[in-house]
C-alpha cells in the first residue's frame, strides 16, 4: 500500500499539516466481509471534480456482487439512482433525507441484516453526502475504508481536503488497485 | 445579518468561487435561538497559545494558538446570549470509563490517553447553574445524546453553533443540527481546529451547503434583536 499521505491530497499537505496529523497514521483495510454503500449524488450537483468517479465505484460495484457482498444504493428522499451505477435486481435502495446515509433511514438495519461486517463507501459528492455519511459510520462503529478514485465532487480543493479529513480521522483511505484485490479475497 | 465574513477568501479558486455565486441564501434569524457549544474542555487549550506544532510532543490533544485565539469571542458570545436570554447546551465528552468499548475512539487519532481530568470545560465558559449540559461519545453533539430533546423542549427554532473541531465534531454537530432541520448559524470567532487550511475549508462547506457563517458582531447583535423581538 502507498505512504499514508501518498493520495490525492500530496499537492495541498505541507510538512506542518503532515506533521499535525501524523498522529492518525496507521495501517489501513478493509473489513472482511463488509457492504458496498454506493452514495448517489443528487441530480442537481454537477461534479466535476473526478468526473469519472463512477467508473472505479463500478468496479467496486462489480467486485463486491462477484463475492456475494452485499450492495446497498443511497439517494436523496424521493429521487431515483443516478444513471451512473444501476442497482442490480435485488440491491437495497434507502432513502436519505439528508447528507449522511444513515440519519432518519433505514440503512443501519439494512445493514445489520445482510450481516454487513464493515463498509466501503464509494460516491459523490466526497465533501457532502460521502463525508456525512463516513463520520457517521465511523460514529456507528463500522470499520470504513474509501478508494480514492471511487469518489467525485463539485470541486477539487473540495474533495482533496474532505478526503484528507476522512482518512485520518474515520476511514482507510486507499486506491482502487490497492482496495480491489482486499475485495476480491472477501467473503461474507 | 448583513456581515458575511470570508475566513476562506485566501483559498478560493474559480471553481469555489463559481460555487459561492450560486449559494443559496439562509436567513439565520429566530425568535427562539438556542446556543450549542461543542468541546470546549481544558484539554485543547492544554499548553497555552501556542503553535500547534511546538505543543504536539507534550499536549498531543491541545489546539494550542487557535484554541486561545477564539476564547475571548467565545466568552463574548456566551455573555450576549446570557444577556438576550439564549439558552447556552454545553456539549462535552462522555468520560466515564464504564462508556468505552476499549478499541473504540471517535476518530481513528492514535492516542496516549488523556487525563480525563482534563475534559473540565475551560473555566471561562463553564455551564452556569441551570444550564444544560450533553455527554457524547461519538463526533456529533446529537449522536446517541438527548440534544434534539433538549432543543424541542427549549423550542428552539434556530441554532448558534461554537466549539471545536471545526473540521470534525462541530461540523458533525452542524450537519445534524440543519439535518433535524434547524437553520444555523456558525459564529466563526468561536471555532477552531488543530490546523488553519482544514479550519477554513470546513467554514467554506458549512456555508456553502448547511448553513451561515457569521462573525461575531453579527451575532451578537442578532441575539439583541432576538431579545427585543420576544420582550425580554
Amino acid at each position: 500500500m502507498r505512504a499514508f499521505e501518498d493520495y490525492c491530497w500530496r499537492d495541498i499537505l505541507t510538512a506542518d499539516m503532515a506533521l499535525v496529523y501524523s498522529a492518525y497514521e496507521r495501517e489501513r483495510t478493509v473489513a472482511p466481509g463488509p457492504a458496498v454503500l454506493v452514495i448517489h449524488p443528487d441530480d442537481s450537483l454537477v461534479i466535476t471534480a473526478q468526473a469519472d468517479w463512477a467508473n472505479a465505484a463500478q468496479k467496486l460495484v462489480d467486485a463486491a456482487r462477484a463475492q456475494g457482498l452485499p450492495v446497498v444504493h443511497s439517494v436523496m428522499a424521493g429521487a431515483k439512482p443516478s444513471a451512473h451505477i444501476k442497482p442490480a435486481p435485488g440491491e437495497a435502495i434507502c432513502q436519505r433525507a439528508s447528507d449522511s446515509a444513515f440519519l432518519m433511514s433505514n440503512l443501519e438495519a439494512i445493514l445489520t441484516r445482510a450481516h454487513a461486517k464493515g463498509l466501503i463507501i464509494c460516491g459523490a459528492p466526497m465533501s457532502g453526502a460521502v463525508r456525512a455519511t463516513s463520520v457517521e459510520a465511523k460514529s456507528f462503529g463500522h470499520k470504513t475504508a474509501i478508494a480514492e478514485e471511487a469518489i467525485g465532487d463539485e470541486a477539487s480543493l473540495l474533495l482533496k481536503v474532505a478526503l484528507f479529513d476522512v482518512a485520518h480521522k474515520y476511514a482507510d483511505v486507499m486506491s482502487l488497485d490497492e482496495m480491489l484485490p482486499l475485495v476480491r479475497a472477501s467473503s461474507r | 445579518m448583513t456581515t458575511i465574513p470570508a475566513p476562506w477568501e485566501d483559498v478560493l479558486d474559480d471553481e469555489l468561487r463559481g460555487l459561492l455565486a450560486k449559494r443559496p441564501e439562509r436567513p439565520v434569524q429566530g425568535k427562539r435561538p438556542v446556543l450549542v457549544a461543542v468541546d470546549l474542555y481544558d484539554l485543547v487549550y492544554d499548553g497555552g497559545p501556542l503553535p500547534v506544532v511546538d505543543l504536539m510532543e507534550k499536549y498531543p490533544a491541545s489546539c494550542g494558538e487557535y484554541a486561545w485565539g477564539a476564547l475571548p469571542g467565545t466568552i463574548e458570545l456566551f455573555k450576549a446570549a446570557r444577556a438576550a436570554d439564549i439558552p447556552i447546551v454545553h456539549v462535552t465528552y462522555d468520560t466515564r470509563l464504564e462508556t468505552d468499548p476499549k478499541k473504540y475512539h471517535p476518530t481513528n487519532r492514535k492516542r496516549r490517553q488523556p487525563d480525563l481530568a482534563l475534559y473540565k470545560f475551560k473555566d471561562e465558559l463553564a455551564p452556569l447553574e441551570g444550564e444544560l449540559v450533553v455527554y457524547k461519545k461519538r463526533a456529533s453533539g446529537f449522536f446517541g445524546t438527548p440534544l434534539s430533546a433538549f432543543l424541542n423542549e427549549l423550542g428552539a427554532d434556530m441554532i448558534y453553533l461554537v466549539g471545536e473541531s471545526t473540521s470534525g465534531c462541530l461540523r458533525a454537530s452542524v450537519i445534524e443540527a440543519v439535518s433535524y432541520g434547524y437553520p444555523v448559524a456558525v459564529v466563526e470567532d468561536g471555532t477552531f481546529d488543530r490546523y488553519l487550511l482544514n479550519h477554513k475549508v470546513s467554514l467554506l462547506d458549512l456555508h456553502l451547503k448547511y448553513a451561515t457563517v457569521i462573525d461575531l458582531a453579527a451575532a451578537t447583535s442578532a441575539m439583541r434583536a432576538a431579545s427585543s423581538g420576544r420582550g425580554v
